[in-house]
């Protein structure tokens, strides 16, 4: 909210210095985003133009007689057009600064000019806002008052952050009111209590309230009203708050709402048939024209303030109808009501339509202000020259707010520190709250009218710390709690972290939302993804649209990016829509690598991913009993997949992506990637030591011939399970295909190595082993040793 | 006399050429033995002391012991020379050490990850739990639990991705706040790191991903200064020790009374003037905190009038923006590898 400094110190004393206030303002919770210093202006004086005539030496210039009091007469050219004998006018003299300029003396095709007739531009306000010109003021202002400092000019303007729960402080009484309270200095309140007394008997407006939404209304007639011009005053703190100055009916209500916080409506009284004007939901297809211009198409969400036949406005969002003020309206009827902040702010949603008063009654504002908004329009109305009438309440009365026992005792639990009694009372008083009885250990607080937001003995201990200063609460550790909640999930993934980039991999955060390229990109290489993926309902752009289904594709596009090999991993959830939208928690690990010259049976970056992931989920589980198999994933090369399971259940899928999908997302090089779903790795096991043997053991190496089905790990556990304890140690570490083999076989060298717990093992206990395995892997696999 | 003189003095010329001779261990082991050896020269000429007079003996005794000390020493000192000998070669080689090392294969952590870790290590250390959870939450863990029904105006400021009517993907973090007060009775002290969305437009200040860490502490007893000595312990862990906090009143309906935090800015320490990070307050800030509003912990079932707690969210970015003197919050997610090198 915009808050010129000039109008809160009608209320108010205050620091000089802007920044002092704002300091204020945010010490109490109002934070001030900017202070907005105003231009230097001086030696800006009223005058009044006695006499004008055409300049003799130029068709577009005039010359004006001013009169600035005292006898003083200055001779001014100007090029306006909107200047005549007899306007009260604001005149720059001779030395005089202003925003661009310094006025000196200077003729004007031949004629001396000592000064300037100035516009509201050359005093540092929005000139589109104002008379094209010359500015006008009103000619009971003194000749050759200063017009900087009559109308305060020169303070600053700050823009303040009100919170959501401060509706009443929506306002320049509203701030003033908490400035006045921290200060514990007077509030100057403008006169609240309404001019009108005049009975209008059987013209009373009469308000049928048809929907719980509107709580409260007060309508008030006026007779009386000519429309024209608001007083300079009014124009300029208008428009220094950021409001247009409009005409002198809508300038009252603008100005009303930025005073005491209570949006208003004016609707011409004339068109109103009985005065009577009805609450009620929006029918069916209802329209109505808004100010702006637009055709509404409304529904029974929205409410409307209507005459007897149709809708005459958006309630507390915006007029319309054909009630509209006009330049001939003479009679006016004012709205200053109250309505339920949540139904505001739905129809303001669902219309798209949000204004100052939407903004404020979406906020629920306290009944109160529906009686102050109509005695301060009332009585800027009169000054105005209209007639009112007596205002007539509908709805709910302005009830007392429901007074709070509050416990003293609460300012130390909460707040860690102590306020005595007296503190308590001074600063609860200051904010308009009512003592209304007080103990030892207790205040009844009757709150303010305006304060709907503090109810609880919490909302207490907050104005209270606010009126104290948040710098007395004092820092402390508190003691350790005992608790049984785990950080099971959050364990795992810093393990992750340390041991994959332990491992040389870089951990990425990648968007989890993105567009159909994905998609497009799977499709281009022949695949779907596995299940629907979810979709967002409101992206706010088509990148957006999706939730990523696997984690896999944030690290192909990474690759392609990087364009050079690399090695990266990322944990983070990936999302299927089934029933219903479900995520699993997800790491995905891998590299991009140079390809190297292989025989197509062997591929040693595949048995580097998987020497990984087997170090990884060791590091997880605490377990190296897993068992690999090969497997056929979505996405990954048919022949170079596998998983990884350790008790069975399937932990990590590991494998070469698929090179049609790597093409697809322009990955250059091949592409390794373990995948693993967090909820899958089994608690860790504590590895327990087992002493070696103290006897040496001895190694044979097998050179055997099978098959090409038979698998690595088929062989080191059929030879394991043969040997039992004795076997220390099996390891197959060499393949190889081709001349002296066979067509169809391959010859796998294995190394066991053995050992007693007992006694040295002779040669003729390993020959026997030996032996032993031999015919065993003979029968199960097939497999001789290679002559 | 001299005739004894005259004889050590030219067996110590043939032993001096023997030992320098000697090519290996062995050689001067025999060399030791043909000198001092039982029946070696030197004891040879011991036993003909007996043959001089009386008178005389004494002083030949000593000569023969000075000159065996003598010779001793020089075979201990061969043998030394013998032994590492083989290392000359190897000792007289010189590298250029300023030579470019070979670096390790070197992976890292997410600077994100790295600020997460630091303030979850911080608060386990005072007896909290990190706790995660699903991003897709119902609308009733992120507002309606929170003490925010739906048409407040504060929804205003969670921008939501919605999925359904009632899903969307969490704005904040606080969905694991009540998560776990549904599930534990108090003492309740919990972190909770995680990812949250918001449809914020993308700027050099702005994503629409972003990572909070919220915290949570319930139990007799606790009260805002609780809250200001954690957080400015948090600060001093990420930022350095002479760290400093402050809060500043503000609204949040899940909180009462609310705060807004702020910490020294660790650019400037605290001057302002024309420090680009905070703008010129010396002041950064962190986010927001408060006690828990009683409304949310009725909500919880739990006794308001007994309990009380404090809760704070923050932005992992916005802290990591501070703590590495980043430019662009972008930077988190692009993952260029110079940006996640430099800060590894």
């Amino acid at each position: 909210m915009r808050v010129p400094l000039a109008w809160l110190r009608e209320y108010v004393d205050l620091p000089a210095d802007a920044q002092a206030v704002a300091d204020l303002l945010a010490s109490i919770g109002f934070p001030v985003d900017g202070i907005r210093e105003r231009p230097a202006i001086s030696g800006v004086v009223i005058g009044r133009i006695a006499a004008l005539a055409k300049h003799p030496g130029a068709d577009r210039l005039q010359v004006g007689e001013i009169e600035t009091g005292g006898g003083t007469r200055l001779t001014i050219a100007t090029a306006a057009t909107n200047v005549a004998a007899g306007q009260t006018i604001a005149v720059a003299t001779i030395g005089a600064q202003l925003p661009h300029v310094k006025i000196e003396r200077r003729k004007m095709r031949g004629i001396e000019s000592e000064g300037m007739m100035i516009s509201a531009e050359e005093l540092g306000l929005p000139s589109e806002w104002f008379e094209d010109g010359i500015m006008q003021f009103e000619s009971d202002l003194a000749l050759g008052a200063d017009v900087v400092e009559r109308f305060r000019l020169a303070d600053a303007v700050l823009d303040v952050d009100v919170t959501n729960n401060r509706a009443d402080a929506m306002s320049m009484v509203g701030l003033a009111r908490e400035l006045a309270a921290v200060q514990k200095t007077a509030l100057r309140l403008p006169d609240l209590a309404n001019p009108g007394d005049r009975d209008d008997g059987a013209e009373a407006p009469i308000v049928s309230i048809e929907s719980a939404s509107c709580v409260r209304f007060v309508a008030q007639r006026f007779t009386g009203v000519r429309v024209g011009r608001s007083p300079a005053w009014m124009r300029i703190r208008l428009a220094l708050a950021g409001q247009r100055p409009i005409d002198n009916v809508v300038d009252i209500s603008n100005y009303v709402m930025l005073e005491t916080g209570q949006p208003l409506h004016f609707y011409d009284d004339a068109r109103i048939p009985n005065h009577h004007l009805i609450v009620r939901d929006a029918k069916r297809g209802e329209k109505l024209v808004t100010l702006d211009g637009v055709e509404r198409e409304l529904d029974p969400s929205a409410l409307v303030v209507a005459d007897e036949r149709e809708a005459q406005a958006l309630a507390g969002i915006k007029g319309g109808g054909a009630s509209q003020v006009s330049a001939s309206t003479s009679a006016v009827l004012l709205e200053s009501a109250n309505f339920d902040g949540a139904r505001i702010r739905r129809t303001s949603a669902a219309l798209g339509i949000r204004t100052d008063a939407s903004t404020r009654h979406e906020k629920t504002l306290p009944l109160i202000l529906s009686d102050y908004g109509a005695a301060r329009a009332a009585r800027l109305l009169v000054q105005s020259g209209a007639t009112p009438f007596a205002p007539h309440a509908f709805g709910a009365p302005v009830a007392a707010m429901p007074a709070i026992s509050f416990k003293t005792s609460e300012v130390k639990r909460l707040l860690g520190f102590d306020l005595a009694a007296g503190e308590i009372r001074g600063h609860m008083e200051a904010l308009g709250f009512g003592v209304v009885q007080e103990s030892a250990e207790r205040l009844l607080l009757a709150p303010p009218p305006w304060r709907r937001d503090v109810t609880l003995g919490a909302d207490v201990v907050e104005e209270l710390a606010r009126m104290a200063g948040y710098e007395r609460i004092k820092s402390e550790i508190p003691q350790v709690f005992s608790h049984d909640i785990e950080s099971r999930g959050y364990r795992l993934e810093r393990t992750i972290a340390r041991t994959l980039s332990a491992l040389g991999y870089r951990e990425i955060i990648s968007c989890a939302l993105h567009g159909a390229r994905v998609f497009e990109n799977l499709k281009r290489a022949g695949f779907t993804p596995s299940s629907p993926a979810v979709e967002v309902r409101n992206p706010l752009s088509e990148d957006q649209r999706y939730l990523r289904y696997a984690l896999g594709p944030g690290l192909l596009e990474h690759f392609a990016r990087s364009g050079e090999p690399a090695r990266v991993f990322e944990i983070g959830h990936v999302f299927s829509d089934g029933d219903h939208p479900s995520e699993i928690s997800t790491l995905a690990f891998g590299y991009s690598v140079a390809p190297v010259e292989e025989p197509p049976w062997r591929d040693t970056a595949f048995l580097r991913i998987m020497g990984d992931s087997e170090a990884l989920v060791y590091a997880l589980t605490g377990q190296r009993d897993y068992e690999v198999t090969p497997d056929v994933r979505n996405g990954l090369h048919p022949g170079k997949t596998a998983v990884l399971l350790v008790d069975g259940r399937e932990i990590a899928n590991v494998g070469q992506v698929d090179p049609r999908m790597t093409d697809a997302f322009g990955v250059a090089m091949p592409v390794y990637v373990c995948s693993i779903s967090l909820d899958n790795i089994p608690d860790y096991r504590t590895p327990q030591y087992a002493p070696p043997s103290k006897y040496p053991s001895s190694y044979r190496d097998l050179a055997l011939v099978c098959e090409l089905g038979v698998r690595a790990n088929q062989i080191e556990r059929s030879i394991a399970r043969v040997l039992g304890p004795l076997c220390v140690r099996v390891r197959v570490f060499d393949e190889y295909r081709g001349p002296g083999v066979g067509e169809g076989r391959k010859s796998i060298t294995v190394r066991v190595t053995l050992q007693r717990a007992d006694a040295t093992i002779t040669d003729a206990e390993a020959d026997t082993a030996v032996a032993k395995v031999l015919s065993a892997l003979g029968d199960e696999l097939g497999a001789t040793v290679r002559k | 006399m001299s005739e004894l003189a005259n004889q050590l003095s030219e067996l110590r010329g043939r032993f001096d050429a023997a030992v320098a001779d000697a090519p290996d261990a062995d050689t001067l082991e025999a060399v030791r033995v043909a000198f001092l050896g039982r029946s070696g020269e030197v004891t040879l000429l011991r036993r003909g002391i007996g043959q001089l007079p009386a008178a005389q003996r004494p002083a030949a005794g000593k000569t023969i012991n000075a000159a065996v000390e003598v010779l001793e020493a020089q075979l201990l000192e061969a043998e030394r020379r013998l032994a590492t000998g083989n290392f000359d070669a190897e000792l007289a080689k010189r590298i250029d050490v300023t030579f470019p090392a070979i670096a390790p294969l070197r992976g890292s952590i997410h600077p994100i990850r790295r600020v997460m870790d630091d303030i979850c290590a911080y608060f386990e250390r005072h007896g909290f739990a990190v706790v995660l959870g699903p991003e897709i939450e119902p609308d009733y863990y992120n507002f309606d639990a929170l003490n925010i029904p739906p048409d407040h105006p504060a929804r205003d400021g969670f921008d939501s991705f919605f999925l359904t009517d009632h899903l969307l993907l969490r704005p904040h973090t606080s969905p694991m706040q009540i998560r776990t007060m549904q599930q534990h009775k108090p003492p309740v002290a919990v972190v909770t790191p995680g990812k949250c969305y918001r449809r914020d437009a993308v700027d050099a200040r702005h994503l629409y991903q972003f990572h909070q860490c919220e915290g949570l502490l319930v139990a007799q007893g606790i009260h805002f200064g609780h809250l200001k000595g954690m957080l400015t312990g948090m600060c001093r862990e990420l930022f350095g020790p002479d760290q400093q906090v402050r809060f500043r009143p503000s609204y949040f309906p899940f909180t009462e009374p609310s705060a807004e935090v702020d910490t020294t800015c660790p650019v400037c320490h605290g001057l302002g003037g024309t420090c680009r990070m905070c703008g010129g307050s010396g002041w950064i800030e962190l986010g927001g905190a408060g006690m828990v509003h009683p409304n949310v912990l009725s909500e919880m079932k739990y006794d308001a009038g007994a309990v009380s707690g404090w809760a704070f969210g923050f932005g992992l970015e916005r802290l990591a923006i501070v703590r590495y003197d980043v430019d662009d919050i972008r930077r988190f997610v692009e993952n260029e590898p110079d940006f996640l090198q430099q800060l590894a």
